[in-house]
C-alpha cells in the first residue's frame, strides 16, 4: 500500500509539473527592486501596448536581492537591481552567468519628514548621518532641527538603496545601524514611513522625493550637494540582470528600455539615461 | 462484466488507501525537509543560532532576537486577553439562554475567520497611529501594537473553546453545587471551573498556538528590528518574530545559500515551538472533553 | 444580603469584561466597513487595478483569489474526503488511529508562512511549478486539508450505529455500505467542511505571498505556470506602501469585499452543520 502511495505522489508531482511548464515564448517575469520597476512597469505596458496585446509582462517588487535570486535560481527571466552585484552573490550564482544591463542612473537622498526640513534641516554632513544611524546624535536640535527624538529608518539589508547610501556613509555598503528603529522594504514603504512621522530620517531614491518627503542636501567640506544638483555625491546605475546573454522577448524588451522609448519614460521618472551624457545644467 | 461490484469495492479502497497515504506521505515529507534543510545552519552556528543576538546575512545567524520577539509578543496578547475571554466564555456558557448563545458562539465564530491581512490593515490604519499617539511615542510600530493585534485576533478563538469545554461539564454538578445552597457564580468558581480545567488549559494552549504562527497581521506593525530592546522589558520598542521575518525575507533567500538554511532553522523552531502549544492544546481538549 | 450584593457586582464585572471584549472586535471590525464601504460601487469589481492601486477597481484580484480557494478545495475535497474515510471505515489499528488524528490536528496548527516556505520549496522548485497560481493551490490545498478532513470525520463518527448495523444486515460490502449510507448521511458535514475550508483559503495570505501571486501586469492566468493577483496581497502590499489616499481606500475597499467573501462561506457553513446537528436530532 505504501509503494502505491508513493508512485502516486511521483506520478501527481510530474503531472504537475507538465501542466506546469509555461508556453514561454510571449511571457515575461520581471523581479526586483522597486526603484527599477516603475521603469519597467510603465515600459511593459508601452511594449505590450506597441505588439498588439501580444505578449504579456508581469512585473513584481521585492527588491534588488530578491532580483538577483530569482534569475539566479531560474525563477524569473529579467532581474531588476539598483545597485552592483555583491561578489557574494555572483559567487552563488556563478552558473547562471549574471549579465548586468544598465538602463539607467539615479542618486540616492538622504530624506528627511518635510517637518524637520522646515524647521531647518537642510543639509547634514557625513559625519552627521554616520552619528545619527550610530545612535550618538539621538535628538534632531543636535543638527540645528527641532527638539524632537529622531526616528531613525533603515532598510532591509539586501536593499539595492541601502548599499549605495551605506556606501557613502560608511564607507561600506553593508555596514550596520543600531540606532534603528524601523526596518522597511521596498522604497514606497520607507517613504509611507517617513511621511507620516515628523521626525524620521532615511534614505530614498530620487524619484520618491515629494512635498512630504525631502532630500537634504550632503555637506562636504565648505560645500554643499542637494540631490538636484549635477556633482551629488551618491550616484547609481539600475540595471537589469539576465542569465547569460538574453534571448527573444527578454533581448527585445531590454533593447526597448535601451531605445529612445523606453530611455524617455527613465526620464521621465526622474532618473537620469543609461548612456549620461556631459552634465549641462 | 467488467466491473463487478467486488472489484470497484477493491478499486475504491485502494484509492482511498493511496489518496489518504499520499496526503499524509506529503505531511511527513514537509517535515523532513524543513529538518533536512536547517541542518547546514546548525552546523555553522551550533547552539549560537538559538542565543545569539546578531543576525547579519553573510556573516552571522543569531535567531535570540527572534526567539524572545515571537515569546513576549505572543504571551503578553494571551495575558492581556484572556481575562475578557475566559469572562465572555463564563458568561456565554452559564448566564446565556441557549439561542442567546448560539447567537454569540456564530458571531465568535464569524469572527475567527477574520484573516490576518484584514488585522493588518487594522494595525497599520487604526492601532499603530492610536499606540503612538496614546502612548506619546515616536512611532507606533512595537512589540505591544503587535500583542494588542494579535489578541483581538485571538479573542474569538480561545473564547469558542473556552465556552465548549465550560458546557462539557455535566448538568448534574451544578444541579448539586445550587442544592447545596451555592448560587450561580459560585457553583462556577467551586464546581464547573475546576471540572473544565483541562478543557480551558486547551483553549488557551491552542490560542497561544494560533497567536504564534501569526505573519502577515504581525510582520504589519512590529517594527522589523532585530534586535532584543534595551532593557529587554521596554513593549514600547520595535522588536521582530519569527514569522515576520521569514515573511520579509524568505523571497530574497528562496533556495540558495545559509541565509535560507538560517530560515528554514528559524522556520523549524517556530514549527517545534508550536507544535508543542498545539499538541498540548489537543490532548487538554481531549481529556476535556472525556470528562 | 450582603451575598447576594457581593455576587452582583461579580455578575456585572464579569458581563462588563465580556461585553467589552465582543464590543472592541466588533467596533474595530466595522472600521473595515466604515473606511472601505465608499470605494465600493460597480466600478471597483469590474475594472482592473491601475496607477498602482490608486485607480480602477481590484476585477483580477477577486478572480485571482476565487481561483485558489476554489483549486484548493477541489483538490482539498477529494484527499479529505479519503483520509476521514480512511481512518474511520478502512483503518482498524487504534493506535495507528489515534496517531493520524493527532497528525491531521497539529497539522491544522502548522503556521501558513512554513506551508509557503516549504510547499514552495517542494513544488514550485523540485516539481517546476514556480511562482504560480497551480503552486498556490497545491500549498493551500494541504493547508485547508484537516481543516475538512475534521469535519467530515466528525461527521461520521457522529453517525448512528444503528445505521450501519442495518447496512450489515442487509450483507453491504464495505463499499456499498460507505456509498449508500456513510456518504448521504454526512453530506452536509462535507458540504461545512468544505466551506470552512474555502474560508480558510480566501484568507490567507503568507502562504501564496511569495510563491503564487504578483503585484501588477498579472490578469486571468492563460496557464497553469502564470502568478495571479490576490485581494489579499493587495491589500498587504497597499496596506505597507501606499501614500496616495485613493489608494489607501482601494486597500480598506478590497478588505471589505475580502471580509464579506470570508463571512458568506461561514455563514453558510454555520447553516449547513445546523442542519446537519437537526439530521440526527431526528
Amino acid at each position: 500500500m505504501r509503494f502505491f502511495g508513493f508512485i502516486l505522489v511521483v506520478l501527481l508531482g510530474q503531472a504537475a509539473g507538465a501542466w506546469a511548464a509555461p508556453p514561454a515564448a510571449k511571457r515575461l517575469l520581471v523581479v526586483g527592486s522597486t526603484t527599477v520597476l516603475p521603469v519597467v512597469t510603465l515600459a511593459a505596458e508601452a511594449f505590450s501596448l506597441r505588439s498588439g496585446g501580444e505578449v504579456s509582462i508581469t512585473v513584481n517588487p521585492g527588491g534588488s536581492g530578491v532580483g538577483v535570486n530569482s534569475v539566479g535560481t531560474g525563477r524569473a527571466s529579467i532581474g531588476m537591481v539598483s545597485r552592483e552585484i555583491a561578489p557574494e552573490e555572483g559567487r552563488r550564482f556563478a552558473k547562471a552567468r549574471l549579465k548586468v544591463h544598465v538602463i539607467g542612473h539615479d542618486r540616492v537622498a538622504c530624506v528627511v519628514s518635510s517637518a524637520v526640513y522646515k524647521a531647518g534641516v537642510k543639509a547634514l554632513s557625513r559625519e552627521e548621518i554616520q552619528a545619527i544611524y550610530l545612535g550618538t546624535i539621538r535628538n534632531w536640535k543636535d543638527v540645528g532641527g527641532p527638539d524632537r527624538e529622531i526616528l531613525v529608518v533603515d532598510k532591509e539589508r539586501h536593499r539595492g538603496t541601502r548599499h549605495e547610501f551605506m556606501k557613502y556613509v560608511f564607507g561600506d555598503a553593508t555596514a550596520r545601524a543600531p540606532a534603528a528603529r524601523l526596518v522597511t522594504g521596498s522604497n514606497n514603504e520607507e517613504q509611507a514611513k517617513i511621511a507620516a512621522s515628523d521626525a524620521a530620517i532615511g534614505m530614498l531614491s530620487m524619484g520618491w522625493i515629494n512635498e512630504d518627503v525631502a532630500g537634504v542636501g550632503l555637506r562636504e567640506g565648505g560645500e554643499v550637494f542637494f540631490p538636484e544638483s549635477a556633482h551629488y555625491p551618491i550616484v547609481r546605475r539600475l540595471s537589469l540582470v539576465t542569465a547569460g546573454e538574453p534571448e527573444g522577448l527578454a533581448r527585445e524588451f531590454i533593447d526597448f528600455l535601451l531605445g529612445p522609448e523606453g530611455q524617455r519614460i527613465v526620464k521621465k521618472l526622474g532618473y537620469q539615461p543609461a548612456v549620461r551624457a556631459p552634465e549641462v545644467r | 462484466m467488467l466491473f463487478k461490484p467486488r472489484s470497484i469495492a477493491v478499486f475504491f479502497r485502494i484509492l482511498v488507501t493511496a489518496l489518504a497515504l499520499t496526503a499524509t506521505g506529503l505531511i511527513v515529507l514537509f517535515f523532513l525537509f524543513l529538518v533536512k534543510e536547517s541542518v547546514p545552519v546548525f552546523q555553522a552556528e551550533g547552539a549560537r543560532f538559538l542565543t545569539g543576538g546578531d543576525w547579519w546575512v553573510g556573516e552571522s545567524y543569531g535567531a535570540g532576537p527572534m526567539i524572545f520577539g515571537s515569546a513576549v509578543v505572543t504571551l503578553l496578547a494571551l495575558a492581556m486577553v484572556l481575562p475578557f475571554a475566559l469572562a465572555g466564555a463564563v458568561v456565554a456558557s452559564e448566564f446565556l439562554s441557549p439561542r442567546l448563545r448560539w447567537a454569540m458562539k456564530s458571531l465568535m465564530e464569524l469572527f475567527a475567520g477574520v484573516p490576518g491581512i484584514i488585522y493588518g490593515l487594522l494595525g497599520v490604519g487604526v492601532l499603530a497611529p492610536a499606540v503612538k499617539d496614546f502612548f506619546g511615542l515616536i512611532d507606533g510600530n512595537t512589540l505591544l501594537t503587535a500583542a494588542l493585534l494579535l489578541g483581538l485576533m485571538v479573542f474569538p478563538t480561545i473564547l469558542t473553546l473556552a465556552d465548549d469545554a465550560l458546557h462539557a461539564v455535566p448538568g448534574k454538578y451544578r444541579d448539586q453545587a445550587q442544592g447545596l445552597g451555592l448560587s450561580r457564580l459560585e457553583t462556577v468558581r467551586a464546581v464547573v471551573l475546576p471540572q473544565a480545567r483541562a478543557g480551558l488549559l486547551g483553549a488557551v494552549f491552542l490560542g497561544l498556538g494560533r497567536a504564534m504562527g501569526e505573519t502577515i497581521a504581525v510582520m504589519l506593525v512590529i517594527g522589523g528590528r532585530d534586535q532584543v530592546p534595551s532593557p529587554w522589558y521596554n513593549l514600547f520598542a520595535p522588536g521582530q518574530s519569527i514569522p515576520s521575518k521569514l515573511g520579509r525575507e524568505a523571497a530574497e533567500a528562496v533556495g540558495a545559500g545559509l541565509h535560507w538554511n538560517a530560515l528554514l532553522g528559524l522556520g523549524l523552531v517556530l514549527f517545534l515551538m508550536v507544535l508543542g502549544v498545539t499538541v498540548a492544546g489537543q490532548l487538554f481538549l481531549n481529556k476535556g472533553r472525556a470528562t | 444580603m450582603k451575598r447576594g450584593l457581593v455576587e452582583k457586582a461579580a455578575m456585572a464585572v464579569l458581563g462588563i469584561m465580556a461585553g467589552m471584549g465582543v464590543l472592541v472586535l466588533v467596533l474595530i471590525l466595522a472600521e473595515v466597513f466604515l473606511r472601505g464601504g465608499g470605494a465600493l460601487d460597480a466600478g471597483f469589481f469590474l475594472e482592473e487595478s491601475r496607477d498602482f492601486g490608486a485607480a480602477g477597481g481590484v476585477r483580477y484580484q477577486i478572480t485571482g483569489t476565487l481561483l485558489l480557494m476554489v483549486g484548493a478545495a477541489a483538490l482539498g475535497l477529494p484527499l479529505a474526503l479519503a483520509g476521514a474515510l480512511f481512518q474511520t471505515e478502512y483503518l482498524k489499528s487504534p493506535g495507528l488511529k489515534r496517531g493520524l488524528r493527532l497528525l491531521i490536528y497539529s497539522l491544522n496548527g502548522v503556521p501558513t508562512i512554513l506551508f509557503g516556505l516549504l510547499g514552495y520549496l517542494f513544488f514550485g522548485i523540485y516539481l517546476g511549478a514556480g511562482v504560480s497560481w497551480l503552486t498556490g493551490v497545491l500549498i493551500l490545498a494541504i493547508m485547508i486539508l484537516p481543516t475538512i478532513q475534521v469535519s467530515v470525520q466528525e461527521a461520521i463518527e457522529a453517525l448512528p450505529e444503528n445505521y450501519r448495523e442495518a447496512g450489515g444486515a442487509l450483507g453491504l460490502s464495505r463499499w456499498q455500505e460507505i456509498r449508500s449510507i456513510v456518504l448521504p448521511h454526512s453530506f452536509f458535514g462535507i458540504v461545512t467542511g468544505t466551506l470552512l475550508g474555502l474560508a480558510r483559503a480566501a484568507g490567507e495570505t503568507a502562504a501564496i505571498l511569495f510563491t503564487a501571486t504578483a503585484f501588477s501586469g498579472a490578469r486571468f492566468p492563460a496557464s497553469f505556470g502564470d502568478p495571479v493577483p490576490t485581494l489579499q496581497t493587495h491589500i498587504l502590499v497597499l496596506a505597507q506602501e501606499a501614500v496616495n489616499p485613493r489608494a489607501i481606500e482601494a486597500a480598506w475597499g478590497a478588505g471589505c469585499v475580502l471580509l464579506i467573501l470570508v463571512f458568506s462561506l461561514i455563514a453558510a457553513s454555520l447553516f449547513f452543520r445546523s442542519r446537519l446537528s437537526m439530521e440526527f436530532d431526528r
